[in-house]
């Protein structure tokens, strides 16, 4: 794999930051259509805990505020201007908790972390049982982590160390094994290897292994490792990382590839004069643990590492269109979360019994872990939408 | 893809698509079935000419023009459909019109489940049973083993299994109603586990049973079950394509193993006690129902201790009902019968245990 470096790096014209990436935050508007913004500037905040707030990505014109039912935030667009200036933040002043935690809340840091249970952002004066880096990709065609976090090593660094201290919490650097390991000074950094299938780089895994949740009302946080490089750079250059680190595959790919992109870059400017013309099926992520994209209009989410694009073959799509009943193959064991008993996980999603789901270990999970479930089972089950619809009622239920 | 079969697949959803490799995995035992019946029909003949059968079966066969007289490949062949194919063809018509008649009362379009039970159903009749029988034992199956259950990945019992059981106890007698037929004494092969019960290793090998003809089939038994050596290829399309259990059937073997073994080191004098480990394994149906019945993704365990317990306490079971009862000589029905049935039970203390240990280590 090419060092990072050498990556071909692309340009668009247009980015969008996508509410979908914030679950549960209603947003409150900082900027308006029309309005000439700078790349790290506060364009929105949440509406309920106004602290946490999100940042352009890149600077240029607010182009587009689309919003769906009951006035969702659906995307904030953004042309971009190449000669539009950045927001510069100054750096942390000392090293108390609360003063690193109002750096990263001010410049939009604060959005890329994530909680589980449930996959929120955590809130502002919360105590994690552990933060965790996820530095490894073992998702089939996704780039290569080390490279980049190499040529970012200062900076990866210094991110490091300051997750370290907004909370007395241990934070795990999750690596793939024989990884260079770029440990901060920070005491409490602890670095593991893990080794195995596509599974082995899900931050449900380690989480899992290290410090499971869920029973005890005990939540942890975890965020990418391009996200870590993004908090470095804002720490030691002042300014927004805008770019990102994708691997662009598939089966529709002329020329799978590694690109340095925009962050939250318009998937159709990238796909242009890269795939055949045929109907596609695209997806953020691999085919496998990927969420399935709209064929045209979609964006480079938050924390997205792949864009998969596949020749859309009808007969690849499932016989029937009407969930079935569960069969309870070999097959299904396989793809299953660690530490979970699939099939009577899956019988608690499809019948909606939270309780019993969250018996189960429901609460350690979000979609991405039981998507290769949904892909395998034969009962045609969307089982990370009933995830998610079992989680938001034992949220509801906290 | 627009033949007819896998238009019919195609209505079936999901399921019809573990349907389609099941059956698959079923063909070599099927071909394996067709052979060994020829062969042993043509066998009994060779020995008693003078008892040709007059029933409709023996006429198919000797109308095919299946000759005992230095038999070949085209008279075991023919002998062999024409005892496979009626049964067969009976068992999907039954189970096609009770499907026809439980989807009109539901209200559901009809499932295709019905052709695997009628193929596993024939291949586990003995070669003596009657259309009665079919009749019988298929309606049973449709209605009380898939039917009342809701159908098709519904099941808690497998509905072949189900039906072979009722025609097993409420016909007894059955493998006398053929003539030709009285070397099958008995269901699912049992006969060459009679035979070693009363007189060992020897009696086998005087009825031309050795581990060999045992391991590729040409034995007397049930249709289906004789042939290792075909089951083997089906289970191994199975494990590949990741249908069935590897741990379920490893544990039925362990299971074999061990509790053959305890018997053999315990055994005080009587044959059904020493019957080592590997006439366990070749005679009778345990190595068909072991694959085809018991590793049921649907009527088994769904958790994989559950998986381990249920597959040893299968295969304990056929060792402990074959050496203790003569009355079930080859054991392998009631045994997945019970274990069937405790599966439910297994998965609940599984998953108990389970929700107990994640609520200690969590955080």
């Amino acid at each position: 794999m090419s060092a990072p470096v050498e990556t071909e790096t692309r340009s668009v014209k247009n980015v969008a930051l996508l509410g979908r990436d914030y679950r549960g935050v209603s947003f409150e508007m900082m900027r308006a259509e029309g309005d000439v913004v700078q790349a790290g500037e506060a364009l929105m905040r949440d509406a309920r805990r106004p602290e946490i707030r999100f940042a352009a990505p890149a600077g240029g014109r607010v182009v587009d505020i689309e919003r769906g039912a009951r006035r969702k935030l659906i995307s904030i667009k953004i042309e971009i201007d190449a000669d539009a200036d950045a927001v510069r933040y100054a750096p942390p002043h000392d090293n108390e908790a609360e003063t690193l935690r109002a750096f990263m809340l001010e410049s939009g840091a604060w959005a890329s972390l994530r909680t589980r249970p449930f996959g929120n952002i955590p809130h502002p004066g919360a105590q994690p049982a552990a933060i965790f880096v996820t530095a490894l990709d073992t998702q089939p065609g996704a780039p290569e982590p080390a490279p980049l976090i190499d040529s970012f090593a200062d900076e990866f660094r210094a991110a490091l160390d300051l997750l370290a201290g907004i909370s007395s919490a241990p934070l795990y650097l999750c690596l793939a094994p024989g990884q260079s390991q770029v440990v901060g000074e920070a005491s409490n950094v602890r670095p593991v290897a893990f080794d195995g299938g596509a599974e082995a780089g899900l931050p449900g895994m380690h989480i899992h292994k290290l410090c499971p949740i869920g029973f005890a009302g005990g939540e942890v946080w975890h965020l990418g490792y391009q996200e870590v490089i993004a908090l470095g750079h804002l720490l030691l250059r002042g300014s927004v990382w805008s770019q990102r680190l994708i691997a662009l595959g598939g089966s529709a790919v002329s020329n799978p590839r590694n690109l340095l992109v925009p962050a939250g870059a318009a998937i159709d400017e990238l796909l242009r004069g890269e795939v055949q013309d045929k109907p596609l099926r695209l997806y953020a992520g691999s085919a496998i643990y990927g969420a399935a994209l709209a064929s045209s209009g979609e964006f480079l989410a938050a924390g997205q590492r792949q864009i998969t694009a596949d020749v859309d073959a009808a007969d690849a799509r499932p016989a029937s269109a009407t969930a079935g009943v569960i069969i309870p193959l070999e097959r299904l064991e396989r793809l299953a979360p660690p530490g979970i008993y699939a099939i009577p996980l899956l019988r608690a999603l499809q019948l909606g019994d939270a309780e019993r789901a969250r018996e189960l270990g429901a609460l350690e999970l979000v979609e991405e872990d039981v998507a290769p479930l949904s892909h395998a089972c034969l009962s045609n089950s969307n089982y990370g939408q009933l995830l998610r619809e079992v989680l938001d009622q034992l949220e509801v239920g906290r | 893809m627009a033949s007819p079969l896998s238009t019919a697949f195609a209505n079936a959803g999901g399921y019809g698509r573990v349907l389609k490799l099941q059956l698959v995995a079923l063909l070599p035992v099927s071909v394996a079935a067709v052979f060994n019946s020829g062969y042993q029909y043509l066998t009994a003949l060779a020995n008693n000419p003078e008892r040709v059968g007059d029933d409709v079966r023996s006429r198919i066969a000797a109308g095919l023009g299946a000759s005992w007289e230095d038999p070949g490949f085209y008279d075991l062949l023919a002998a062999g459909l024409a005892h496979f194919l009626p049964l067969l063809l009976l068992a999907l018509v039954i189970g096609g019109f009770w499907e026809r008649v439980i989807a009109g009362r539901r209200q559901r379009p009809a499932e295709t489940g019905y052709i695997l039970i009628a193929l596993l159903f024939t291949l586990m009749l003995p070669g003596a049973a009657t259309f009665f029988h079919v009749v019988y034992g298929m309606s049973f199956a449709l209605i009380l083993g898939k039917g009342i259950f809701g159908g098709d990945g519904k099941t808690f019992l497998n509905p072949a299994l189900l039906g072979i059981a009722l025609v097993q106890v409420s016909f007894p007698s059955v493998s006398g109603a053929h003539p030709l037929w009285d070397g099958l004494a008995g269901y699912a092969g049992s006969d060459a586990i009679a035979l070693f019960h009363r007189g060992g290793e020897e009696a086998l090998l005087q009825a031309g049973i050795d581990p060999w003809s045992a391991f590729i089939g040409a034995t007397t038994g049930t249709l289906g079950t004789t042939s290792v050596l075909a089951i083997m290829l089906g289970a191994a399309w199975l494990l590949y394509q990741r249908v069935i259990s590897w741990r379920l059937l490893l544990a039925q073997l362990l299971g074999v193993a061990v509790i053959a073994t305890l018997f053999n080191l315990a055994a005080v004098g009587s044959d059904t006690h020493s019957m080592p480990v590997h006439w366990h394994l070749l005679l009778g149906a345990f190595a068909f129902a072991a694959v085809f019945i018991a590793c049921d993704p649907v009527a088994s365990c769904c958790t994989n201790p559950g998986r381990w317990i249920q597959g040893f306490l299968i295969g304990a079971l056929v060792v402990l009902i074959r050496a203790a009862n003569s009355t079930h000589p080859d054991a392998i029905v009631p045994a997945i019968l019970l274990a069937s049935i405790a599966a439910p039970l297994i998965d609940h203390a599984v998953i108990a245990w389970n929700i107990r240990n994640r609520g200690q280590r969590h955080v």
